[in-house]
């Protein structure tokens, strides 16, 4: 499969520059970060852009990088790798150093960037595939169709939102920057999906994604991120479930909860906040709140293996991980 | 001094370097002049009438060359003579999405799909089959006008009296497996590259060579000369590098063919490559099998008759489908002692890709499923699962009651060293519950003793040619596809000679060059081109001792051949030799040791007790004027089987072993199972090269527990849902087991050097040796492979009686009230999206139409 044609890569070395050439092009361009999920798509000509703005020379937007009194911020470009290796972070924020090494493998990793991560499009299995498997089947509302062959007769798109990272920094209470024309904006990234599976974010045309922050307020929670996959490496979750939670004298001070890959958006619950804060953590609280997950999570037939299974596996991951924080018991070492 | 010198060494593969380092050449890395790029247009539809395919469009567009289509190739093909019902390119009818239906030849690859676009079809939908068990029910749109019922063939088989046998039976057990399809998953994708030589004369086309990743140049070749019109004798193939075949390539792929036709169309070199749907496509993989299963036994747990029904549902085409089906009958037999047999088998047409050969060919499923019911029997007698698979042991050497000869037989020892090295008496059923050991047996032939072509002619043949300083080529037309074949052959060759390995070049699979040999399919090749090389090798060490022993004035017998020296027996011995050996004192001879003067030195010196290898070579070459030899190999009459119509599957001249021990453990929570060790023995007759038997022993669990945990095509009328190596999950490195392979050297007495199969035996021991385990982890008995954690979890609740996960049902209340009873194809039911200018719906279905689900 070739990449579709287009007529120009662009190359910017600023965020102005990239944001210019955006609004000169707009709804006839892509952002190309890692590439890790664009090209692909690309080869399966689910974008056919006519230009390719390749953001991977703007160099500001690289690194994590602590803002005393703040936090820290960590640039788009900035790779699953090198947040899986920031001590920073993992000291920090050890939620987040975990969803990010279980994204795909570590040589995509390697290219993978957590703004392409946020901004990671949408899946299911009658969207992610060939043109002209696509065109066997019959296309889609998410892309060329009007039917939805995930809730027949339905109008909605149900793809669902697959990226590992979101629902640990949904956690953190991260902030994203985006850049415009018109200047920056900052907002919470709670804000950031639609939980439409074919318009799942809101950014315009013009606009980048730019830096990620995490607020002081959220540092030093123990984290964990649990991750439904058959295959042990280079699987998108089908299931996932990030936890947080901070004690104080044995009981819960402050905790949050966010679902992916099971909603056409990374889904915060609020409710398991409130469910948890100023309790001791037991079996049976840590069940109540998985139930609560799984009432929140609305698996459709968008990926393998069957809804059912995969709402149930929320509730089974919650309750585990909400657990195994209580009982410290991260992946990560501190 | 051991017995040998070269064999049961470990020895690296021979081609290592060139894989190693990226330096060696597959297909897709060639390149020649003027080399156009070859696309296919697939089929968009199951099942379909084609009216009327119009290519000028795409003709016109800049850069293509040529466009062709079914009527440029219309004579029908297929790897068994009793199924040549193929055509590379589709003439009037598509039988599965991604069927083939034009090629165009540009001069990109970007061009070339565009041009696709450009290629208008007109079909008549036709309704399709996608359920064996429905299709078998299809009086009318048959799938192939010639069979009735969609059923390519069947067949009942019965030894014995399986019903009085039954009737006296203790305990019959009964139930339905179910094993889903699977692909090879090889890492290269189908590739081959045609060029015809233009008449420098006429400017007309001449010969054909042909460059393709397959196991098979010999059939490949065979096929392309009946497609073409051509004698075999103008048509080359050679066989590059090739990266896993696993039987996916072990029959001509379609776009062999296509780019032979585009190529001829174009006047120009064109390459095809496949991307991984299009590998998917052409798949010739493991059928989704159903498999309804009686074994009756007497209260000691013998084995008194087994009846099997058997489905297979085999995709559009007949491919191997007719040896697939006889082989998972066939296969009943010669692993334990079954007096009594019933087999039906039905192997039936469905409009998705066609179902071929895979590793374990045939015997995979049903053994899946019969030794899973083993262990419920065990279970049932209370008798220990190793031991009720003692007590049916085979008394070797016998012909089973369905003809198979065994000679050889491993089996015993496999499973005391499996039992001994897993501690199974002391953990078996002790484990903590979640954690479990099972067992499981199997076996496979080391090659098939009737070909498929029907003929006299040996089934290998080896030439071998030495030059005048002592260098061997091995010409094979063997086919090295990973497995090792190629240093098989050095080494067997290396052995009989008495030379060094460095000596050896093997010369492989290039039909210009190569004697015959039927390709690298049904483990076949270490046994019959093994035995092949060594009679090769055997007739020229005749040569060079008959010139050796007129110098050293001995009967050529008494002469030793060993370590690049020849010397005589009663003279042999480390000791007499060390004084004279400096050559081969650095353990490695680079060809040429001793050169003029000294050569002609020691020639003067007149008769003599030894030899270098090069001295006697040259005396040789002197003596008979030219050092070549051939050997070849055909299965022994007595290895061929019985008469019963279908008998030819089945019997091989020895037969590979097996057992394995598979200890996993069960997240009763989650479904999820992981294996954590595998101990895995396998009778390979004598082991040639111990390192590539362990490889093959390790790699046959890890594709088997592919199947058995991870691997599925899912299909929802008739699309793929998961045609790329994402979604279709093969096990990663993390969750692959430990594997200690354990080799059991039974030395079989007709096997080269006493050696058998070792590639493809294993595999199917490895999913029953899982499932049972999981049954000694938490008590479930598990039917139906893969055991995905939700298959695992359904069960896990049933057994319960909890809350179950009914696995057919949507969450969505919009979402079809059946799982897969929906599917992606709506618009075949006249449902159709209108709103993509490329959306086949616009092309109007001509009738309303339904399909058979
Ligand atoms: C085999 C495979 C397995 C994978 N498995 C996983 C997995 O397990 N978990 C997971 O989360 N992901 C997975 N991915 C997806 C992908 O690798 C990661 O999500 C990665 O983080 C994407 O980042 P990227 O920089 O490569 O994105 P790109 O491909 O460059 O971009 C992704 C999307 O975001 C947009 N975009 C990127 N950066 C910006 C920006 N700064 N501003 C605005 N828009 C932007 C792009 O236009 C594009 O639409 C997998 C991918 C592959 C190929």
């Amino acid at each position: 499969m070739s990449l579709p044609e287009f007529k120009l890569l662009l190359r910017p070395r600023t965020v102005e520059e990239a944001v210019g050439l955006l609004a000169k092009h707009a709804n006839n361009i892509r952002v190309l970060a890692g590439g890790t999920d664009l090209i692909p798509s690309m080869r399966q000509k689910l974008f056919e852009p006519q230009y390719v703005l390749d953001i991977r020379h703007i160099s500001e937007l690289k690194g994590v990088h602590p803002r005393p009194g703040t936090g820290v911020e960590i640039g788009a470009l900035t790779t699953h790798t090198t947040l899986e290796r920031s001590d920073l972070l993992r000291q920090r924020y050890p939620v987040l150093t975990e969803a990010a090494g279980t994204v795909a493998s570590p040589l995509l990793r390697n290219m993978g960037t957590i703004g392409g991560n946020i901004c990671l499009d949408t899946r299911c299995l009658w969207y992610n595939q060939s043109l002209t498997w696509r065109k066997a089947c019959g296309f889609c509302i998410k892309k060329d169709g009007d039917l939805c062959h995930v809730a027949p007769g339905g109008t909605k798109c149900w793809a669902a939102f697959s990226g590992d990272t979101p629902p640990a920094l949904l956690c953190l209470n991260a902030e994203i920057e985006i850049a415009s024309p018109s200047g920056m904006r900052r907002v919470p990234l709670r804000e950031f999906y639609t939980g439409i599976g074919d318009s799942y974010r809101k950014l315009q045309a013009d606009e980048l994604l730019t830096r990620v922050f995490l607020p002081d307020t959220s540092a030093y929670y123990h984290g964990i991120y649990r991750k439904l996959r058959i295959r042990g490496s280079i699987d998108y979750p089908l299931a996932g479930v990030a936890v947080v939670l901070k004690r104080s004298n044995g009981h819960v001070a402050d905790a949050r909860l966010a679902i992916t890959a099971v909603n056409p958006a990374p889904i915060l619950i609020v409710g398991a906040t409130q469910m948890l804060a100023g309790k001791v953590i037991d079996e049976s609280l840590a069940d109540a709140v998985g139930d609560l997950a799984a009432k929140t999570a609305k698996p459709l037939t968008t990926s393998a293996l069957t809804p059912e299974y995969r709402r149930e596996m929320i509730r089974v991951f919650t309750k585990r991980a909400v657990l195994a924080v209580a009982n410290n018991e991260s992946l990560v070492r501190h | 001094m051991t017995e040998f010198s070269i064999i049961g060494k470990p020895i690296a593969m021979v081609d290592a370097a060139g894989k190693t380092t990226g330096a060696g050449k597959y297909t897709d890395d060639l390149c020649l002049p003027g080399m156009l790029v070859g696309k296919i247009l697939h089929s968009a539809y199951p099942h379909a009438r084609i009216k009327r395919i119009d290519t000028s469009r795409a003709e016109k567009l800049d850069g293509v060359v040529a466009v062709v289509t079914g009527k440029d190739a219309p004579t029908p093909y297929g790897i068994l003579p009793v199924g040549h019902d193929e055509h590379a390119l589709a003439l009037d009818k598509v039988r599965y999405v991604g069927d083939n239906l034009a090629c165009v030849a540009a001069v990109s690859e970007d061009i070339a799909e565009k041009a696709l676009e450009l290629i208008d079809v007109e079909y008549e939908l036709l309704p399709a089959y996608f359920d064996p068990e429905g299709s078998m029910k299809a009086e009318t749109d048959l799938i192939h006008d010639n069979k009735p019922h969609n059923i390519e063939k069947d067949y009942h088989h019965v030894f014995g009296d399986p019903d009085k046998a039954l009737a006296e039976a203790d305990y019959v057990a009964e139930g339905r497996f179910i094993a889903n399809e699977v692909t090879h998953a090889a890492m290269e994708p189908h590739s081959a590259l045609a060029s015809f030589e233009l008449d420098p004369h006429t400017g007309k086309l001449g010969r054909l060579t042909v460059w393709s990743s397959t196991q098979v140049p010999y059939y490949l070749q065979h096929k392309l000369s009946l497609v073409l019109e051509m004698p075999m004798a103008q048509i080359r193939v050679i066989k590059p590098l090739v990266g896993g075949g696993f039987g996916g390539k072990s029959e001509v792929i379609p776009l062999e063919i296509i780019a032979a036709i585009a190529a001829r169309a174009a006047r120009a070199p064109v390459k095809i490559t496949y991307n991984r749907e299009e590998v998917f496509w052409a798949h010739r993989g493991r059928p989704r099998t159903i498999i309804d299963l009686q074994t009756g036994v007497k209260k000691d747990g013998v084995i008194n008759a087994v009846k099997a029904r058997v489905v297979q549902d085999g995709g559009a085409y007949c491919s191997y489908g007719v040896v697939t089906i006889l082989y998972s009958g066939a296969l009943l037999g010669a692993l334990y002692d079954i007096s009594d047999i019933a087999y039906d088998g039905y192997r039936v047409l469905t409009n998705k890709p066609a179902c071929g050969a895979m590793r374990g060919h045939g015997t995979v499923n049903v053994r899946f499923a019969f030794e899973s019911q083993l262990d419920e029997i065990a279970a049932k007698l209370n008798l220990d699962p190793a031991e009720i698979r003692r007590r049916n042991l085979l008394k070797p050497p016998c012909i089973t009651i369905n003809g198979l000869r065994v000679q050889s037989y491993g089996l015993p020892e496999c499973i005391d060293q499996v039992v001994e090295r897993s501690k199974w008496k002391e953990r078996k059923g002790k484990l903590p519950r979640g954690r479990g050991l099972g067992i499981g047996c199997s076996h496979y032939v080391s090659g098939a003793a009737n070909s498929i072509i029907r003929s006299d002619m040996p089934h290998s043949t080896v030439n071998i040619k030495i030059d005048r300083d002592g260098g061997v080529i091995v010409y094979t037309g063997a086919a090295e596809i990973g497995q090792g074949s190629d240093t098989m052959t050095a080494q067997i060759a290396a052995e009989t000679l008495g030379c060094s390995l460095a000596r050896l070049k093997v010369v492989a699979a290039d039909t210009d060059l190569t004697p015959i040999d039927i390709g690298s399919y049904s483990s076949r090749v270490t046994f019959m081109a093994g035995n092949a090389t060594l009679r090769a090798a055997e007739e020229v060490k005749k040569q060079i001792a008959s010139a050796a022993a007129r110098k050293m004035k001995c009967p050529p017998d008494e002469l030793v051949f060993r370590d690049d020296e020849v010397y005589r027996r009663d003279l042999g011995g480390e000791g007499a030799r060390a004084t004279h050996s400096e050559a081969s004192a650095s353990g490695r001879v680079e060809g040429q040791i001793l050169r003029g003067s000294l050569q002609q030195k020691r020639k003067d010196e007149g008769p003599k007790d030894w030899m270098t290898f090069e001295e006697a070579v040259v005396a040789a070459i002197d003596f008979h004027g030219a050092l070549t030899g051939t050997g070849s190999y055909a299965p022994p009459p007595e290895a061929r089987g019985g008469k019963h119509k279908g008998a030819g599957v089945g019997p091989s001249p020895a037969y590979s072993y097996a057992a394995q021990v598979a200890e996993v453990s069960v997240d009763e929570e989650t479904g999820e199972v992981t294996v954590h060790k595998v101990w895995a023995a396998h009778d390979c007759g004598r082991a040639l090269n111990p390192v590539s038997v362990d490889g093959q022993i390790i790699g046959s669990v890890w594709m088997g527990l592919g199947q058995a945990l991870e691997e599925e095509m899912v299909w929802k009328d008739g699309m793929l849902m998961n045609p790329g190596l994402l979604e279709y999950r093969s096990p990663s490195a993390i969750e692959s087991p430990e594997v200690e392979p354990i080799i059991v050297e039974s030395i079989d007495p007709e096997g080269p050097f006493g050696a058998k199969e070792c590639s493809e035996g294993s595999l199917a021991a490895t999913i029953p040796a899982i499932a049972n385990a999981i049954h000694d982890a938490v008590g479930i008995r598990l039917r139906e492979c893969p055991f995905t954690p939700e298959r695992v979890l359904t069960a896990l609740r049933a057994q319960n009686k909890a809350k179950p996960i009914n696995l057919t049902e949507g969450v969505d209340p919009t979402a079809p009230t059946r799982f897969r009873e929906h599917g992606g194809a709506l618009w075949f039911r006249g449902k159709g999206p209108e709103r993509h200018p490329l959306d086949p719906a616009r092309q109007k279905a001509t009738a309303e139409i339904g399909g058979d689900d």
